[in-house]
């Protein structure tokens, strides 16, 4: 336990590269002379995200439903696919180099093929923020289920333990700091792939307020909402390290 | 070798779904055959096009790769050897990589020119991946290992040369494989704001103008790329592992 430091230099110690990058930013605007057009200073951005909150808040609820959404179902298919390939030697064959093929594709190239396929709608977002959650969890989760403490596996064989017991007594335990680890990668990644995709197809959310924003020369909104979307997406990595660190100390 | 047999026949079911469900139309125009696709790409009169496009995303994801990675190895290092600024840094880097890479666009668009926006955003995003992988390795050296430099009067800087550093080797060419993919993203994003050619560019135009076997080639070309890459990391990814691991 750490001695609790003053706010003020808890504040400069965490963050110092912050609070650096936006003076910096502050004084390069006002001292180019920037119209507010081309380039916000900060405080510009902060007072329009002040003065219209209903805009921000609606459009943030959307993203960040979608978001969730897309993370939730993502995980559960990655761990489902993950489960079966651990049950069927087949299945892993069948599977493991697809996913390693996919998970080194850039997936923000594949955002217009299925907006192609699926429509121009929410529905296209929630299927790429799925896509994009769904390889880390097989990914991780395939490797966390195959790697029990060394002697667990054989001790439950002597026990006479079925293949679902293990896969629910040892295997999902000891798979879960490995769920911990895909879900902290894509929880920041979630929000952001859902902005883009917004962004490209100019349906709903944080991405279509940038995208309007920034063509009706609202530079201070589009900035805004970038803003906003760094934030959440700050805070859900802050926040899925911290569970990462729970699971960790409850399972390993 | 059953396991390469499986994986074989799996890539192959998936390639060859991918030309019945085009042939039978069974998702529409939108899907087309895999063969209507491979022959746009292999015909010659497009190559030019090809080529460019991908010339000038390779050198904005080139360019983005080695300016992050040197600025992930210098903050990971920096923040290494001045603990004071270890949080800050840890923080800055995540928020940096919170920011979207669609805002990142607009901003570099005003300090840099269209046509270097692809490689900056492209090395926003290895930035942090270099970084994140470097400084977890920074503190794979043991204790042991440490004592050893000190007692043998070693000073600070030369115990991060001689030891820290190259025991963060592994962490560094992993976290290189990871962050190609992550590069070419960024770099193709970069490029939608008005970078005068590139994969990116092929994508949005393709994607406006109904050219739907041109979109399927340009994200071929663009998934074919990264692998290519991401192979030849993972080469070195072993090689790395079997000196420095």
């Amino acid at each position: 336990m750490e001695a609790k430091r003053p706010l003020l230099l808890r504040l400069v110690e965490d963050y110092w590269g912050v609070l650096l990058l936006l003076i910096a930013w502050e004084l390069w605007v006002i001292a180019n002379r920037f119209n507010p057009i081309v380039m916000p200073t900060p405080t510009a951005v902060l007072n329009d995200l002040v003065s219209y909150p209903q805009v921000y808040l609606r459009n943030v609820g959307i993203t960040l439903l979608v978001a969730v959404f897309g993370l939730v179902v993502g995980m559960l298919v990655g761990t489902g696919l993950a489960v079966a390939a651990w049950f069927s030697p087949i299945a892993a064959g069948l599977l493991n180099p697809l996913t390693v093929l996919f998970s080194s594709v850039p997936v923000v190239a594949l955002i217009p093929v299925i907006a192609r396929l699926l429509g121009y709608d929410t529905s296209t977002v929630l299927a790429i923020v799925v896509i994009i959650t769904f390889f880390p969890s097989f990914v991780f989760a395939s490797s966390g289920l195959r790697s029990p403490p060394p002697g667990a596996e054989d001790l439950f064989r002597v026990l006479g333990a079925s293949r679902l017991a293990v896969l629910a007594r040892l295997a999902l335990p000891s798979a879960m700091p490995n769920l911990a680890i895909a879900f902290k990668l894509a929880a920041a990644h979630a929000i952001l792939a859902a902005m883009v995709a917004e962004f490209l197809m100019g349906t709903t959310g944080l991405g279509y307020l940038f995208a309007k924003t920034k063509s009706d020369f609202q530079t201070e909104q589009a900035f805004g909402a970038s803003l906003v979307a760094t934030v959440i997406s700050a805070a859900a990595f802050l926040a899925a390290g911290w569970v990462e660190k729970k699971v960790r100390e409850r399972y390993a | 070798m059953k396991q390469t047999f499986l994986g074989a026949l799996g890539i192959a079911i998936f390639l060859a779904a991918w030309e019945v469900i085009g042939r039978t139309r069974l998702l529409g125009i939108s899907w087309p055959p895999l063969s209507d696709v491979l022959e746009m790409l292999g015909d010659p009169g497009r190559l030019p096009l090809f080529e460019r496009a991908l010339g000038a995303t390779l050198q904005s994801t080139a360019l983005g790769y080695l300016w992050g990675t040197a600025a992930g190895l210098v903050l990971a290092a920096v923040a290494h050897l001045a603990p004071p600024l270890r949080r800050g840094s840890d923080r800055l880097a995540a928020v940096l990589n919170s920011v979207p890479s669609i805002a990142l666009g607009p901003i570099f668009l005003v300090v840099l020119t269209r046509e270097s926006t692809p490689a900056a955003v492209s090395s926003i995003h290895v930035f942090f991946i270099v970084f994140v992988s470097v400084s977890s390795g920074l503190q794979r050296a043991t204790p042991a290992h440490r004592d050893l430099f000190s007692v043998l009067g070693a000073d600070r800087l030369r115990r991060f040369w001689r030891l820290e550093l190259p025991a963060a080797v592994p962490s560094l060419v992993s976290g290189l494989r990871l962050a190609w993919p992550a590069a070419l993203i960024g770099a193709i994003i970069g490029e939608w704001f008005g970078a005068p050619r590139g994969i990116g560019i092929l994508i949005i135009n393709a994607m406006q103008n109904f050219q739907i076997v041109l979109l399927w080639c340009a994200v071929l070309l663009a998934v074919g790329t990264s692998l290519f890459f991401y192979g030849l990391l993972t080469l070195l990814e072993r090689a790395a592992y079997s000196k420095f691991g």
